[in-house]
């Protein structure tokens, strides 16, 4: 299952923070066109580098679906920022 | 441990020649981890779930003063990128690895296949990696989770 909310928390040290949340299903949704139009590049793209197309969309798809559960933390004197992918 | 026994005792009889016997041994070795492992956990550790890289650098960039990250990376995520890198046509790695190389980093990227991947996450729950940078103002640290 891919990711569906993201998050993204910023704190200012010296005034208030907030927190975005970030629905990725609408992402997702929004990005479908986009990656259907794609889709017969990468068939070419994967043909002609004599790779297997749907091994190549298989293993995008886990990278996708993989993403959950991923923490980045910046920090620093000033702000920090935090994305967390659910 | 009945089976074992059988086994010698066929070795024992004549039945099965000691080649044999091995064979069998072995094959009875790799079945009980794999059973004992659905049974308990307490024999072997739990599989890492995550990598974490930590980097903490006491350098100031500008006027933001030391800086923190902290990166948790699934090691699902792991496994399918190395899926992906798998796909990556043979010229193209063969201009990777020779990239790499001038930079110094003789490794070759078709050694990384998936079948080889279960065991290389394994042997990372042992791993740590600590880097202090001489003068002691970035530390960077690896380690599973």
């Amino acid at each position: 299952m891919i990711p569906l909310v993201a998050s993204v928390s910023v704190r200012n040290k010296k005034s208030r923070g907030f927190r975005l949340w970030i629905p990725l299903a609408l992402v997702w949704l929004l990005l479908l066109p986009v990656a259907l139009l794609l889709l017969p590049v990468v068939f070419v793209a994967c043909l002609v580098g004599r790779s297997d197309p749907f091994q190549a969309l298989s293993a995008l798809w886990q990278i996708l679906s993989a993403l959950k559960g991923s923490d980045i933390a910046f920090d620093d004197e000033r702000a920090s920022v935090l994305i967390h992918v659910f | 441990m009945s089976d074992r026994m059988d086994i010698l005792q066929m070795l024992s009889e004549g039945k099965i020649t000691a080649d044999e016997a091995e064979r069998l041994i072995a094959a009875l070795e790799k079945e009980q981890p794999a059973s004992a492992g659905g049974n308990s956990e307490t024999g072997s550790k739990a599989k890492p779930k995550y990598l974490r890289v930590v980097v903490d650098s006491q350098h100031s960039y500008g006027n933001h003063g030391p800086t923190s990250v902290n990166i948790r990376v699934p090691m699902q995520l792991l496994r399918a990128g190395v899926k992906l890198a798998s796909l990556i046509p043979a010229q193209a790695r063969e201009q990777v690895n020779d990239a790499m190389r001038e930079k110094g980093v003789a490794f070759d990227l078709s050694q990384i296949k998936p079948e080889n991947l279960e065991e290389m996450i394994d042997q990372l729950n042992d791993l740590t990696i600590d880097v202090d940078e001489s003068r002691g103002q970035t530390k960077v640290k690896v380690f599973c989770e």
